[in-house]
């Protein structure tokens, strides 16, 4: 095993010896696997858990090569119309896989909910026109008429498979865009499966990763009780919650960071795709002058028309 | 083969189980060797085999040793086929499962052949334990719907309502062979305390496998507690006509058992088709299958139904 070396006097980086050839190997902060310069053996940096940073429970292994997550990452720089021409045409490049730490976080939610009901129903109306000869005449029409009604319960369910970021690297809104993650394929947690990629340790921390996964909680079952309404809509739909029995756990979930340069004055795009499923997130580029010439065309286009309307 | 009970909803862990199946609580792992660690160090992950360095590779998705290219096994959720873990036991021998098939074809009604019952010939008779599921949980309801009841201009008015469900023995089919109108059919009469730990192997009879694995029975027994859930939310739901019963449901000490069930599927030949009927291997009551329909009866009535119809036409007539 290796040995135990000077703790970081700044936290900026460890030094430790490798257990490959002896030789002294710095380790940034916030890291959790390094590789020594001098015989290239992939190492894992293991600590002491503590409340802050405790020893992650699961970890989900890479699926997607290197050689896929990059043709995912060109198939989605070429999509968005509206991106600049230099950003569709950039080369994606720095690939680096990582696992990102994440809390999972389960609980069982029960709520207390008030809504106004629309129930539907059909009135018969009488009305009065002119018909095709000119004539006065008296008809009739069906309309739907929306009758609301107050309505107010409970709601109890499980939540599971909430996913939150313990990366302030890569924020939760960046791993949103890439999820979901099928934790059907977890493994326990083994440093085995960190071995020779770059992995982080969480820096932020399980009471603001728990406020986090509260809020994704939140927004999950304000969707599910609007789909747990009956009637033919609703509106006005309030709510409160508490949750019983919560639970978070740290799990590393694997990722290919990229960076794409498109123009020397303009900041690297980062993408983010899934190393499980493929999937890329990212912010692409706007081109204002497609934007601006999109909106100048529709302009056009409705001022001809009226002018074409008005001349009939 | 369980491993505990989940400390949420109280629902019994299978063995190689990482989340509760209920309610996706972890399980606690049994050794947590990365707390032992007692001071910082950078250790290399070394190969079993030959003591070289391990990286994950993700076409291996495990570790593998770059040298002997041994690939180090990792912990992963246990998702094995399915077995049955008890046997019901045949109660009704095959020359009962015939008779049962007799007694059937002649309460079927005066639209069948007046000798079916005679003059059908039972071709094969084949019986089996047949797959499928017993679940039995405690279950929080919570249920909204629409009902004629306290309705105003509209003719449905909501509500909603919670109540608690203790459901025991309920089944599931993980039948491949028989339809699930079949099974249902079948599954009152069945004794779910009448088991034994292996089939008789005196009954000769198949041993359906379940074919399918455990992530895939928990998503099937889950979809039919919730719409268990919902049936007898809507024997609550007050009024006469309801829609849009919509529950969500808090199970626990949810326990499954995987069963073999037993009956009798029998091929009989009426004229010159084979129909197929199942009986009950328990109670022969209960048979479920195919026949065939007498179109010489269906006509004579539709024949008299249309002179009734013209006479009573003609008597109004000549009336008026």
């Amino acid at each position: 095993m290796a040995q135990a070396a000077s703790e970081p006097a700044s936290g900026a980086t460890l030094t430790l010896r490798c257990d490959g050839c002896g030789a002294q190997i710095q380790v940034a902060a916030g890291l959790r696997t390094a590789k020594c310069p001098y015989c290239a053996s992939p190492a894992v940096i293991e600590r002491p858990a503590d409340p802050s940073r405790p020893d992650p429970a699961f970890v989900l292994g890479f699926v997607v090569t290197k050689e896929r997550a990059l043709e995912q990452a060109r198939a989605w720089i070429r999509r968005p119309w509206f991106a600049p021409g230099a950003f569709r045409r950039a080369e994606p490049s720095d690939v680096r896989g990582l696992y990102l730490p994440v809390y999972l976080y389960t609980a069982m939610a029960s709520a207390e909910y008030s809504a106004e009901i629309g129930e539907n129903y059909i009135v018969v109306e009488t009305y009065v026109t002119t018909d095709s000869k000119g004539n006065t005449v008296t008809r009739t029409r069906t309309r739907t008429k929306t009758e609301w009604r107050s309505l107010s319960g409970s709601w109890v369910s499980y939540v599971d498979d909430i996913i939150v970021s313990a990366s302030s690297g890569l924020p939760n809104d960046e791993l949103e865009r890439v999820e979901p993650f099928d934790l059907r394929a977890l493994h326990r947690f083994s440093p085995k499966v960190l071995s020779g990629w770059i992995a982080e340790d969480p820096s932020i921390g399980p009471e603001q990763c728990l406020t986090q996964a509260r809020s994704e909680t939140d927004a999950a079952i304000a969707r599910r009780l609007a789909a747990h309404m009956p009637g033919d809509s609703h509106r006005g739909l309030q709510y409160r919650w508490r949750a019983e029995h919560e639970d978070l756990e740290l799990m590393m979930l694997p990722v290919w960071v990229l960076a794409v340069k498109y123009a020397a004055d303009k900041p690297l795009v980062r993408l983010v795709v899934n190393g499980q499923s493929g999937t890329v997130g990212g912010r692409a580029p706007l081109s204002w002058a497609k934007i601006v010439a999109v909106i100048v065309a529709a302009l056009v286009i409705i001022v001809v028309a009226v002018l074409i309307g008005g001349s009939r | 083969m369980t491993s505990g009970a989940c400390t949420r909803c109280a629902s019994p862990l299978e063995q190689g189980d990482f989340r509760c199946a209920i309610c996706g609580l972890p399980t606690p792992k049994d050794d947590i060797t990365p707390s032992h660690v007692a001071e910082v160090n950078a250790a290399v992950m070394r190969c079993h085999g030959c003591g070289a360095a391990v990286a994950y590779d993700v076409k291996a998705a495990a570790p593998k040793c770059a040298f002997c290219g041994s690939v180090t096994a990792l912990e992963t959720p246990e998702d094995p086929l399915e077995q049955a873990e008890a046997f019901l036991s045949f109660r009704v021998d095959p020359e009962q499962a015939k008779a049962a098939l007799r007694t059937w074809m002649g309460g079927l009604g005066w639209f069948r052949p007046g000798d079916l019952r005679d003059g059908a010939v039972v071709d094969k008779l084949e019986p089996l334990w047949w797959a499928g599921w017993a679940f039995a949980a405690g279950v929080r309801v919570t249920w909204a719907a629409d009902s004629d009841a306290g309705a105003g201009r509209s003719a449905w008015a909501p509500h909603s309502g919670e109540f608690g469900l203790e459901l025991t023995d309920v089944l599931v089919p993980a039948s491949r062979g028989l339809t699930d109108a079949e099974c249902e059919a079948l599954a009152p009469g069945y004794n779910l305390r009448d088991a034994t730990a292996q089939p008789d192997p005196q009954r000769r009879a198949l041993v359906e496998q379940f074919d399918v694995q455990r992530s895939a029975a928990r998503a099937t027994i889950a979809r039919a507690l919730t719409e268990t859930a919902a049936r007898h939310a809507a024997d609550r739901v007050p009024g006469n006509s309801k829609r849009n019963v919509k529950v969500a449901v808090v199970p626990q000490r949810m326990s499954t058992r995987r069963l073999g069930f037993p009956a009798y599927v029998l091929a009989y030949r009426y004229g010159d088709t084979v129909y197929r009927a199942i009986v009950h291997g328990q109670d022969p009551q209960f048979v479920v299958g195919k026949a065939p329909w007498s179109w010489t009866r269906i006509f004579v009535i539709v024949a008299a139904a249309i002179a009734g119809i013209g006479l009573v036409a003609l008597i109004v007539a000549l009336a008026s």
